[in-house]
């Protein structure tokens, strides 16, 4: 063999490829010599190999002549796994020239025509058709398929099937039950061939059934019951359900038996119910219960749960009320729960949260003598994609929930507020004209109390440059600081 | 009363519930194991009843006696429907020999209220149970969550199932009061939060306790009450983000028998149900919100679906020059789904894209002839109303209102 291999050097004779892995060692081969697809002629079954048998022995001997030359003549066949995929599925799909047309897809392939694969392409489509419909087969099989259970006293196979498949899909499919059906023996037969499962083990065999092995299953019975049951007579809509079954599937589907009469007891009557008929001869009762004794046992809701005073609670699973000591020396007050607060009804609980208990170290404040709490508490958010993104509470948001923050001032009785951004502030001094940057470098008083303004936590983790969020975290610390050393009688 | 009769009163019972997926499962096999039952995150639907609806789960109740009263549902205490109960190891004989049989994938099971929440979660818990730790069974398991139960409880169904779901029935506060008056809107979604917060963990910790990973869904019935599309897809938008549901499933109210005057004893609305899903599917899939798809209040179009009455409304997007456009916008084209979106994007870098080629994708070209501009083609019928383009381009209502004498009432 030269090193410039050609057509010529190809016996005009048949390749015979009775499964995928032949059709693709032949296949390697003849691409690797570049001979084009319309002078190959393929072969499916060795049925006339007498007759062919010493074309197919030079065939064989100049394949593996080819082969041991090939590393010289001509590059080595280089195919992306995905597209062996797609030629092994295709492979199953019963069409007399697969071989020809596989070849002929690899061969364009090979030759750099990639719009082979894509369905505007006229092999394409037909390549994605064939696997499409190996897929479909193989699912419908997965689907359709029943099992009958045989008496116990005849042993193993424990379970038979008979299914009629149009695609090559058996070795897959059996693959699927062994991995459903763990210990238990199944045998599942079609025209040509069969499975046998025998709990730890497959063996494959020729045809062994003619047709549905006739055993009489209680389990049958169980499954018509069920069938006839779920179905609702109310949204009766026959030709949807032959769209989504092939006709071919019904001749052995039990359920097939039972279906006219259903349709035709659904389709009388005007006022139709969703109750089946069986179901509204027997006699019924009702539960002789009070509507007192029925309602569910739930703790009084707080009345913050019930606020109305404007629309945020539509959109929030749960209002978030402030946490800690009753009568706690310093108030911190955030913005508006987030989606982790929401969730937890708890405030301060996601990655603002973390932020804000390393700020309270670094000042060397006690957790204890902690409240912490929001100015608005319901959270309001915007979907972004599939996330709830924080969107920032109107002014008439924060003036309506002020209510419950004066509540909890009330209560608690803090020295000092700090409040946190910019929101917390407007709500503090209830004033939505103040600037957060007018009130940063010193305390206040109001209302006979301390307020000490800062960053939210949030914006010193969202802020992109890094020096800003630096200058952030250090000016949180240090109002905290601040705010502390009031609380302990210390000079502003 | 024989096994036969529970499951026809039970299964009865248990079809108003319209989630019945077995998709989204890890990975698990029986391969050389005690026990059986795989999944592969597939669902499969191994039959279809005569509604159309497909079977994929046994979906039962473990009792339709319950204490509550929702006007809505056949099986509240005011109404007089036969009643019963499976016992324990009834609802595990019956899913490990359907599974066996290969009707179904797994179990979906829901209860009615009886004594308490708690009670009520406890039982259906220990089903779940049973089947996963006494008979290894490592098929689909869908529990019905009862908001009220302990959170412990709630803990241990995730444990068991694949898939929660809490079902919030209603899109309103005002129709959930109104009609289910043992039921709190608050509950309910403390419990899907709380759900979601579990689901959160197990994603930050991988070695934490299974919990739940078909994550959760719920349902809301549609036409019980008078709230409108935009009503029922906000109520769902707002429950997406908030609770990062996998599903939330529509359901067209069928009436039942004996129906209280609150609920209509009208034929379910299917085609109305149907738009629903088109647009959710919008939803989820697409990236539109429901501000785009129902700028107003009011009902999704009949005529069209969701995605077409988009386009017709928003023409200055159109047409759009599939040679240069970006996937998500092309998405949006009616006639273009997802995945020929994405292979018109792949063909684009071997080469310009053609009218043929969408007619070889299989798009619905005459859906997508007045919207697109290829390398070879620009609409004609550009300065079309939109009004004709929708006379064209309707579709026939015949094929989901089957007995239109009947809508009509």
């Amino acid at each position: 063999m030269s090193g410039a291999a050609s057509a010529l050097d190809w016996p005009a004779g048949p390749v015979l490829a009775r499964d995928f892995a032949e059709w693709r060692e032949a296949a390697r081969r003849l691409i690797v010599r570049r001979v084009p697809p319309e002078s190959i002629q393929w072969m499916q079954h060795a049925g006339d190999a007498d007759l062919l048998s010493d074309v197919l022995a030079d065939a064989g001997a100049a394949n593996d002549a080819g082969a041991e030359s090939a590393p010289h003549a001509a590059p080595a066949l280089r195919v992306p796994r995905a597209l062996m995929a797609m030629l092994e599925c295709a492979a199953c799909f019963r069409a007399i020239d697969r071989w020809a047309f596989l070849y002929r897809v690899l061969w364009r392939w090979q030759r750099g025509e990639q719009e082979v694969l894509s369905m505007a392409d006229e092999d394409g489509a037909r390549l994605q058709a064939m696997a499409k419909a190996v897929r479909r087969e193989e699912h419908d099989m997965h689907a359709y398929l029943r099992f009958r259970e045989r008496p116990e006293d005849k042993g193993a196979p424990r379970f038979v099937a008979w299914f009629e498949p149009a695609q090559d899909v058996l070795p897959q499919v059996a693959q699927h039950f062994v991995r459903r059906m763990g210990r238990i023996s199944w045998m599942i037969a079609t025209p040509d061939a069969t499975v046998l499962w025998d709990g730890a083990q497959l063996h494959h065999a020729a045809a062994l059934l003619r047709g549905p092995a006739d055993i009489e299953d209680e389990g049958e019975a169980l499954w018509l019951t069920y069938y006839r049951s779920i179905f609702n007579p109310a949204r009766l809509n026959a030709d949807l359900m032959h769209s989504h079954i092939t006709t071919r599937f019904w001749r052995h589907l039990s359920e097939a038996a039972v279906v006219p009469e259903m349709v035709a007891q659904a389709a009388t009557g005007a006022r139709r119910t969703g109750q089946s008929k069986a179901v509204g001869r027997r006699s019924g009762t009702t539960i002789p219960v009070s509507a007192e004794q029925a309602q569910p046992e739930r703790e009084q809701p707080r009345n913050l749960d019930e606020c109305r005073r404007c629309e945020l609670w539509q959109n929030a699973t749960q209002a978030v009320a402030g946490q800690g000591p009753r009568h706690a020396k310093i108030m911190l007050v955030g913005e508006q729960p987030g989606d982790q607060e929401d969730l937890a009804g708890k405030p301060f609980v996601g990655p603002a949260g973390e932020l804000l208990e390393w700020a309270m170290e670094q000042a060397g404040m006690d957790r204890r003598q902690v409240y912490i709490t929001n100015a608005v508490k319901h959270f309001k958010w915007e979907l972004r994609g599939k996330r709830r993104l924080h969107k920032t509470p109107a002014q008439r948001e924060v003036l309506a929930c002020h209510y419950w923050l004066q509540e909890e001032l009330n209560q608690i009785g803090p020295g000092v507020v700090v409040a946190l951004g910019s929101t917390a502030l407007k709500s503090v001094l209830q004033d939505g004209g103040v600037n957060l940057k007018d009130y940063m470098d010193e305390p206040v008083q109001h209302e006979g109390r301390w307020v000490v303004a800062t960053y939210h936590p949030a914006y010193a983790l969202r802020v992109p440059d890094a020096q800003a969020r630096e200058d952030a975290r250090a000016a949180i610390v240090a109002a905290l600081r601040t705010a502390w050393r009031l609380t302990q009688g210390g000079a502003a | 009363m024989e096994l036969t009769d529970k499951l026809e009163i039970l299964a009865d019972a248990a079809k108003y519930d319209a989630s019945c997926a077995s998709s989204a499962a890890p990975k698990r096999s029986s391969e050389g194991k005690d026990g059986i039952g795989a999944t592969n995150g597939m669902g499969i639907c191994h039959s279809y009843t005569p509604d159309g609806r497909c079977v994929s789960l046994l979906k039962i109740l473990l009792t339709n006696f319950c204490i509550y009263d929702c006007q809505y549902c056949v099986n509240r205490r005011t109404s007089n429907v036969p009643r019963a109960r499976f016992s324990v190891q009834e609802v595990v004989k019956l899913t490990v020999d359907f599974y066996l049989r290969n009707y179904i994938e797994g179990l979906f099971l829901s209860s009615g209220i009886i004594q308490s929440a708690d009670y009520t979660m406890e039982q259906l818990v220990a089903i779940a149970r049973e089947l996963r730790e006494v008979h290894q069974f490592r098929g689909y398991i869908h529990l019905k969550t009862i908001p009220d139960a302990d959170p412990a409880l709630i803990e241990a169904a995730g444990r068991y199932a694949d898939r929660l779901s809490v079902n919030i029935e209603l899109p309103t506060q005002s129709s959930i009061e109104r009609l289910a008056p043992e039921k709190s809107v608050h509950t309910i979604k403390l419990a899907m939060g709380a759900i979601r917060l579990k689901l959160d963990e197990k994603a930050d910790e991988p070695k934490a306790p299974r919990f739940a990973p078909a994550g959760q869904s719920t349902q809301m019935i549609v036409g019980a009450d008078a709230s409108d599309d935009q009503r029922i897809l906000s109520t769902a938008e707002t429950l997406y983000g908030s609770y990062k549901l996998k599903r939330v499933y529509y359901s067209a109210f069928s009436p039942i028998p004996h129906s209280p005057k609150s609920v209509p004893l009208a034929p379910p609305p299917l085609l109305r149900e149907h738009r629903l899903y088109q647009a959710d599917f919008l939803l989820r899939g697409y990236g539109f919100q429901v501000s785009e798809l129902l700028p107003q209040s009011g009902n999704l179009a009949l005529d069209i679906d969701p995605k077409l009455a988009w386009a017709l409304a928003n023409r200055q997007h159109f047409p759009l020059d599939l040679n240069r456009a970006d996937l998500a916008m092309i998405a949006r084209v009616p006639g273009i789904g997802l995945l020929n979106a994405k292979r018109i994007v792949e063909l684009r870098r071997m080469r310009r894209v053609r009218y043929a080629d969408l007619s070889r994708l299989r798009c619905s070209m005459k859906k997508v002839a007045p919207f697109v501009i290829t390398a070879d083609y620009t609409p004609a019928r550009d300065t079309t109303p939109s009004e004709t383009l929708r006379r064209a381009m309707a579709e026939r209502q015949q094929q989901l209102a089957l007995w239109p004498e009947l809508q009509a009432a």
